[in-house]
């Protein structure tokens, strides 16, 4: 019996000063909901050109070239002269992703909305039309993907526009 | 690229489409631009097409500044692209490729999910030139396979496309061609350029282009337009068998 107890404290003690892998955060891939707020989406300017952070899609019109700048906006590069394309502008276009353009007119996505420009100057967009509510939302509850962490949604904090992959330490849910 | 798929390239569109957009009679008749392969949206004729996750749009753009949603088609999960081709529709998912024909372009009608993930797998942008279309198969993350190919197919039947060649490349993402140059964006090897005078059989043209990470391609005009990871990297393609860089623009 004494000899139990004996095995049982040791084990306690090797068990405690073992670090326990829970102790030490391991940062792990979680989707984390990214929030704004209607009036937020729908602030759309037409600013100074920029520099481009995560670039996205591509688009050639007439002497222009259109790249995405992800969920931000458009920058626009006048290719007048091939042999020096200059950007000129960026349409600050919240949530944006996609374009295309038929006579003048670019067509593009604003998170639920088709938003329509006209470009007969592409270096000032000038805005057209509202569509709203044509494409879905992100979902409000859980990320679109099931086996993933995800950081738990706080309402209080704006709508979830979208699910942004990122290491954290602590996911506090999972689907 | 958890959820990357299917990415079609929208560069027939353009070679095709201009004859259609000239040859139809509106009110909307301006001319379309050109985009890139892992477009969701395309215009062709009075109407522009949207693909999200699992639906496509069609919207009514007669009136180009009054934009009206004439239809919503349930298509599946994990939608990806879009890209017209003639009169039809290929529209990419996780799993499989829709074909719609757009005959009646307010009212997209399926006509086959035929293309097997053996023959056409998801992550597979594509390029159509008349009888003859190029993907790029690529293996890495959750697209399956061992060996990354461009795969080269006989689509005179444009529902059942024939693989009948494939050439070893190493991460493809995006392609395009101009008159009778492939270009392939390749994460590992750069830009990679094939004489396709022999549509069947695409051959490695020997020159070495690595002025970044490629993911797309627009030739367009003289130019040869490249969405890189850190924004856009301009050739000159007035010879298309060596472009000439012109500009970085980050």
């Amino acid at each position: 019996m004494r000899k139990l107890i004996c095995i049982f404290f040791t084990t306690l003690i090797l068990f405690s000063c073992d670090p326990k892998p829970g102790d030490i955060p391991i940062p792990m891939e979680t989707y984390v909901p990214v929030y704004a707020s209607m009036s937020d989406i729908q602030q759309i300017s037409v600013e100074p050109e920029k520099a481009t952070i995560n670039a996205g899609k591509i688009y050639a019109y007439q002497n222009y070239i259109f790249q995405n700048d992800l969920y931000s906006g458009i920058h626009i590069i006048d290719n007048s002269d091939q042999h020096n394309p200059v950007k000129v502008a960026f349409l600050s276009l919240p949530l944006n992703t996609e374009m295309s353009i038929k006579g003048n007119y670019l067509y593009a996505n604003n998170y639920t909305d088709l938003v329509v420009f006209d470009v007969t100057n592409p270096a000032n967009p000038q805005f057209i039309k509202r569509v709203a509510g044509v494409f879905p939302p992100a979902n409000q509850e859980y990320p679109p993907y099931t086996n993933v962490y995800f950081k738990c949604v706080d309402k209080s904090k704006g709508i979830v526009v979208r699910w942004e992959k990122q290491n954290i330490p602590t996911p506090n849910c999972r689907r | 690229m958890k959820k990357s798929i299917f990415y079609l390239l929208l560069v027939s569109l353009f070679l095709c489409q201009c004859q259609k957009d000239s040859s139809s009679i509106s009110k909307n008749s301006g001319s379309v631009g050109q985009g890139g392969s892992l477009a969701r949206f395309a215009i062709t004729g009075n109407y522009l097409y949207s693909v999200d996750e699992n639906q496509l749009k069609v919207f009514d753009i007669s009136n180009a500044a009054d934009p009206v949603l004439k239809n919503t088609e349930d298509i599946g999960f994990e939608i990806e692209t879009l890209f017209p081709f003639k009169d039809k529709l290929f529209i990419g998912s996780a799993t499989q490729v829709y074909i719609y024909s757009i005959e009646d372009p307010a009212k997209p009608k399926l006509l086959s999910s035929a293309i097997s993930p053996e023959v056409m797998r998801r992550c597979d942008p594509v390029v159509a030139k008349d009888s003859v279309a190029f993907a790029t198969l690529r293996t890495n993350g959750p697209c399956g396979g061992t060996q990354s190919v461009l795969a080269v197919y006989n689509i005179k039947d444009i529902t059942n496309p024939v693989q009948v060649a494939t050439y070893p490349v190493g991460e493809p993402y995006g392609l395009g061609y101009d008159d009778d140059v492939l270009y392939v964006c390749d994460k590992q090897r750069g830009l990679l350029l094939f004489d396709i005078s022999h549509p069947y059989q695409p051959t490695l043209i020997n020159i070495s282009i690595n002025d970044g990470s490629y993911v797309d391609v627009i030739p367009y005009q003289n130019t040869l337009i490249c969405w890189t990871t850190t924004g856009l990297i301009l050739y000159d393609i007035t010879n298309n068998r060596n472009p000439k860089l012109i500009k970085t623009v980050d």
